[in-house]
């Protein structure tokens, strides 16, 4: 029940905040981001470690003659998640609070929808819920977009809407032939429980088209190269903290999806789909640092750099060992708490320069913000995997993961981490650096403005002085998640030296 | 208090200093945090020889300590704790970075003094301090690149300090970057040692090496060569090296710390470290030694034409680290690691004197423009000609016993290694040329207007200040570079910390005495006790003959550099003249720039381009996306309501299933 009462709470304080008028939204909202954030961090200092497995969970037959479950659970895989999720949403409502905001019950009911669908999907132990939760998040961020966006606000939705819709579509088939195939290739009724799917796996054949099916909608939304064609307009349109929300949550959505879904179901199609999605992986990585490097929008940088990121994530995964796993779920709340970080940053710098995200139109501002800068240089160095952050013990164990299975690909990812560096102290150094050419108005970072980011850089240092209680908690989900995928791909998830030295 | 407990206590201190400097960046007024940031260094000091104390009055054989705080990083079969390793090797570098930094940190109390920036030079200095430590201190392979990795960053910051210059901002993306390809080598040379040992912790890892690799096993040749492009992007080795020149950019008291004295001998201390593993993968090692030489020689030949005071002391560092990277390539780890003990003395004494040069020129770095500063800068000029000596080889001063000592482990070895013999001979000509031209041209000579005016009694300042790199007008509201410079003779600060380096680097060469003290090498001799190099027999008549030509060379460099930068002055434009070609060869830093823009930056700026000018418009753009768009809008109106009437179904139909839902459950409850 805890668990339905912590996805429900912010969709619940945003739709009484709607309905009870203009002067109470703003405080229910943050109401409902602090309850949730404080549930989720309950959850997690009750859930015993010791014990493992699934704990709080709820499972109810939902849409009998279907065969569907409310089932929610908290594990090793999505505890981490759960807690960044509810951490992000508070943040961003802290931020969308501490602003003023036009038509402001709308605007808290669709934040509030969406945290709320996130942390369903996370949450879903039933495939068709799952997927149910995956198309909802994304409808309150058309109308924030729409509604809320500047810029080209109807082209940034209609491609977020092709893209997606297509991706979901294929997705939703795809759930429903599992389900039903399953049912049929097995003769028993259909049942959509995750773990019931799992025990049950599909003939290879079947496996390898409703796995494209997963992976174009996760694909799709991560985004990874070539499908991020509406990522530059949706980016460019959202409101700030709007897409600290969606850059920071919704992309792990996708990401976690391939742990949770595409490999314990479809093992062998991960398997033989392998090199497909290391080299999109990697081709993220290259193509989204290059496109970082050469733009001069510092939201954009932030953008670009998530494909990157991302594309380490998905390397991380389809390394099919337990480090690479387990590395990716670490970067997954790494790079979330970095982004809304960034994000923030990015409108405290533009507000600095005359409204403008163009880095041309920066610079100079360090020395009449120091606190801006250190914030800003702890997050810079934090995304771009710096030693001693949390992010290069993420980077680190995906590289060795990767490095264990394919190892051209480790290799070739690690132009990404060289790339890195350039676009972010690129970034930085235009933003801060150089010389006061452009007028900024040199203000330092308000009360205002840092309590939103504060937390942020605090969780950042707090993870990079020891990642260990993330790592603990996933271990052994991770690494479950890998095995048969791995076992089909003939990987060894857990390389030791014994088994390297067997190879040999 | 125990070993451990002082080992930490080491590291505490600066950290603890950094921290209270960032956060009091607002209320430290005056030169408090100057006091803060040196005493936090000194009190990491004293920790570092209570440390010693208690390291030495253990037995040999359990003088390697491991201590853990906490466990960092465990999953899978990788097991990291927050852990350090205290041993003879880690507590040298400890004891040299954390004495030398205390000296540099008195001085910059007084050299930065007028900077705008003061608190914020000291938290940087302090954390910088604190990752050198770390780096040096780390006992597992994560925390080496942890430390590895945060020396660079305090580097990039220190580099870049003066940011509103563009010369100094670009120097320090270039110095980062190249160290970041210097951090992806240690990562991918840790994993593929994790890989064979399945360890992460050092003593361990050098435990198993032995078991599970054969002498130059493709696997271990393979880890160490990555560990090596780690080295040599620290330590500005060739093909690694063009940062270092551009770190000049920093202030003085930074080039003196990190880029001569510490961080950059980090490579050195990695290979020595990492002796166990190098030793078998000889090939690994060969590659080491000989990038060492190459660097030794190309750097020197730089030296000698270079015209930028910083410069040429930065050459000469470089070309001093590919001495120490050959020496424990080689495995002469016990002259290798004397020479950066006397070279931390002797070159961050040259940096700090260049410092007070520089300040009495206001800011100007320009060779051509100096000259005739001996008589009004008498303290400089003396600490000048003492590094100078010292760095040229010439008895007693220590840099002659450390160089032949690495010279002698070279030649004992014989086979190939005369080759390198033969280098370091020919280096150590050069350096007393490239040494004392530098001092002949800065301190001899008609005195500059600068000089006048100091013998006048005053500072000179110019009206305008210019930036040497690139000319633009400097924005002195920052505080640099601001009306109220220093120099050694006016500070006590800077004049005292030079003396006592001035004092070591006449001296250092005691405790390393061949044949009488060999201090150094029983002390280190628990950390390689099992390297069969270590301790080789000496070949006497060879040492004497070494010492004999080492001394000759140094003499005979500094006459020449007499002869044509002070007796006959205009013979430098004559052999210019004569040697057109090596002359442009070397004034253009043998063109490894271009050569790396050309082969890396510019491609890669331009596939930037491309993805972002072609690919994203014509095929994501393009292909992709407007395709199927406009496809689906082009075919008719009734394709178009479609689209859109069911964009509008599709939310609506979401939003109602979601109220659903909810209702649906309340129900249920």
């Amino acid at each position: 029940m805890e668990l339905t009462l912590l996805l429900l709470l912010p969709l619940a304080t945003g739709l009484l905040g709607a309905v009870l008028g203009n002067r109470l939204v703003k405080p229910l909202a943050v109401l409902g981001g602090l309850g949730t954030l404080g549930l989720a961090v309950g959850l997690a200092l009750n859930y015993d470690t010791a014990l493992g497995g699934s704990q709080f969970t709820v499972d109810k037959l939902w849409v009998k003659p279907l065969g569907i479950h409310w089932a929610l659970t908290i594990d090793g895989l999505n505890l981490a998640l759960v807690v960044l999720t509810a951490f992000v949403y508070a943040s961003v409502v802290v931020a969308c609070a501490l602003r003023e905001q036009e038509n402001p019950r709308l605007f808290y009911f669709h934040l509030g929808l969406g945290a709320s669908a996130v942390l369903g999907a996370f949450l879903a132990q039933d495939l068709i819920l799952f997927v149910l939760f995956f198309d909802l998040m994304l409808v309150p961020f058309y109308f924030l977009v729409g509604q809320w966006g500047t810029g080209d606000r109807v082209g940034a939705t209609t491609k977020m809407v092709i893209y997606t819709l297509a991706g979901s579509l294929l997705m939703l088939a795809a759930a429903v032939a599992t389900g039903a195939l399953t049912a049929s290739h097995h003769g028993q009724h259909v049942d959509f429980l995750i773990s019931n799917l799992q025990r049950l796996p599909l003939g290879k054949g079947t496996q390898q088209w409703v796995f494209l099916c997963f992976a174009a909608a996760f694909l799709v939304k991560m985004p990874a190269v070539p499908l991020h064609g509406w990522l530059k307009d949706a980016y460019k349109s959202m409101p700030l903290p709007v897409l600290a929300l969606f850059s920071g949550v919704l992309s792990k959505v996708a990401a976690y999806g391939f742990l949770k879904l595409a490999l314990p179901l479809f093992p062998d199609a991960a398997a033989s789909f392998q090199d497909l999605l290391l080299g999109i992986g990697v081709l993220s990585i290259v193509y989204g640092s290059a496109l970082a490097f050469t733009t001069n929008d510092a939201r954009l940088v932030v953008g670009y750099s998530s494909i990157a990121q991302l594309g380490f994530i998905l390397i991380g995964i389809f390394s099919l060992t337990s480090d690479g796993a387990q590395g990716a779920l670490l970067q997954m709340v790494n790079h979330g708490i970095v982004t809304v970080a960034l994000v923030l940053i990015v409108g405290v710098l533009a507000s600095r320069a005359k409204g403008s995200e163009d880095l041309g139109s920066m610079g100079g501002i360090a020395m009449g913000a120091p606190v801006l800068a250190v914030v800003f240089l702890i997050a810079a160095f934090a995304n771009l995997a710096m030693p001693a952050s949390a992010n290069f013990v993420g980077e680190f164990l995906i590289l060795k993961g990767v490095f264990d299975s394919v190892t051209v690909v480790a290799v070739i990812a690690c132009l990404g981490v060289a790339m890195a560096a350039v676009y972010m102290l690129r970034a930085y150094i235009r933003a801060m650096h150089g010389p006061d050419t452009n007028g900024v108005e040199q203000r330092d970072l308000s009360l205002r403005e840092a309590l939103p980011i504060l937390p942020a850089i605090a969780l950042i240092l707090a993870l990079a002085l020891s990642p260990q209680p993330l790592l603990k908690r996933s271990e052994g989900p991770a690494t479950a998640a890998v095995i048969p995928a791995a076992k089909a791909a003939n990987i060894d998830p857990i390389q030791t030296a014994t088994a390297a030295q067997g190879k040999r | 208090m125990s070993l451990t407990t002082y080992s930490w206590l080491v590291l505490a201190f600066p950290l603890t200093g950094s921290i209270i400097l960032g956060l009091g960046h607002k209320v430290l007024k005056g030169k408090t945090a100057g006091a803060i940031g040196t005493s936090a260094i000194l009190l990491s000091f004293l920790s570092g020889l209570g440390a010693l104390r208690s390291l030495q009055s253990r037995p040999e054989e359990s003088r390697q300590v491991v201590s853990s705080l906490w466990t960092y990083a465990q999953t899978g079969g990788l097991d990291v704790q927050f852990s350090i390793l205290v041993d003879p090797l880690s507590l040298l570098m400890v004891l040299v970075v954390a004495g030398v930094s205390t000296l540099i940190h008195l001085y910059s109390v007084a050299y930065i003094a007028s900077d705008e920036g003061y608190v914020r030079f000291f938290a940087y200095l302090n954390f910088f301090v604190f990752s050198m430590l770390m780096l040096v201190l780390a006992g597992n392979l994560i925390l080496l690149a942890v430390g590895w990795g945060l020396v660079g960053a305090a580097s990039y910051l220190l580099i870049s300090f003066w940011y509103r210059r563009n010369t100094a901002t670009k120097a320090g993306i270039k110095a980062f970057v190249i160290n970041v390809v210097g951090d992806v080598g240690i990562v991918l040379g840790a994993i593929v040692i994790i890989q064979g040992t399945g360890a992460v912790d050092l003593l361990t890892v050098f435990a198993k090496a032995p078991q599970v690799w054969h002498t130059n096993d493709p696997q271990i040749v393979v880890g160490c060569l990555l560990l090596l492009v780690g080295a040599f992007a620290k330590s500005a080795q060739v093909p690694f090296h063009t940062w270092l020149p551009d770190a000049m950019e920093g202030p003085t008291p930074v080039s003196a710390l990190i880029h001569a004295a510490t961080m950059v001998t980090a490579g050195v201390y990695l290979i020595a470290r990492m002796h166990p593993l190098f030793q078998i993968a000889t090939t690994a090692s060969d590659v080491g030694a000989i990038g060492g030489a190459v660097t030794l020689l190309v750097a020197a030949t730089i030296g000698l034409v270079v015209t930028d005071l910083k410069r040429v002391i930065a050459y000469s560092t470089m070309s001093q680290i590919g001495y120490m990277i050959m020496a424990v390539s080689a495995g002469v780890y016990g002259a290798g690691l004397f020479h950066l003990m006397t070279h931390a003395f002797f070159k961050a004494l040259l940096f700090m004197a260049a410092g007070s040069v520089i300040g009495a020129m206001a800011g100007e770095q320009n060779l051509d423009r100096m000259g005739g500063f001996r008589k009004v800068m008498p303290i400089t000029y003396g600490c000048f000609i003492v590094g100078g000596l010292a760095l040229s080889g010439i008895p007693p001063f220590s840099g002659f016993f450390s160089k032949d000592d690495i010279l002698l482990g070279l030649g004992t070895q014989g086979g190939w290694y005369w080759a390198l013999y033969v280098a370091g001979y020919v280096g150590a000509l050069m350096t007393a040329i490239y040494t004392f031209r530098m001092i002949f041209r800065a301190f001899h000579g008609e005195p500059c207007e600068e000089a006048q005016s100091l013998a006048d009694g005053r500072l000179f300042h110019a009206a305008e200040h210019r930036n040497p790199g690139d000319g633009t007008l400097e924005d002195t509201g920052v505080g640099y570079p601001g009306a109220k410079h220093h120099i050694a003779e006016r500070s006590p600060s800077m004049s005292i910390s030079m003396g006592v380096l001035a004092i070591l680097a006449t001296i250092g060469g005691v405790i390393q005495l061949p044949k009488v003290t060999n201090t150094l090498d029983h002390f280190l001799h628990p950390t390689f006790s099992d390297s069969p190099k270590f301790g080789l027999a000496i070949d006497y008549n060879l040492m004497a003959i070494g010492m004999v030509i080492g001394a000759v060379l140094g003499l005979l460099g500094i006459y020449i550099a007499w002869m044509i930068w002070v007796k006959k002055p205009g013979t430098s434009a004559r052999i210019q003249a004569r040697f057109a070609l090596p002359y442009k060869l070397f004034s253009n830093k043998w063109y490894f720039d271009e050569i790396i823009a050309f082969l890396i930056v510019r491609p890669f700026a331009a596939a930037g381009r491309f993805f972002q000018r072609t690919v994203e418009r014509v095929v994501v753009d393009g292909a992709i996306t407007a395709g199927p768009i406009s496809i689906a809008r082009a075919s008719s109106a009734a394709v178009r309501s479609w689209q859109s009437g069911m964009l509008r179904a599709y939310a609506a139909a979401v939003i109602v299933g979601a109220a659903l839902l909810v209702l649906y459950l309340m129900l249920q409850a």
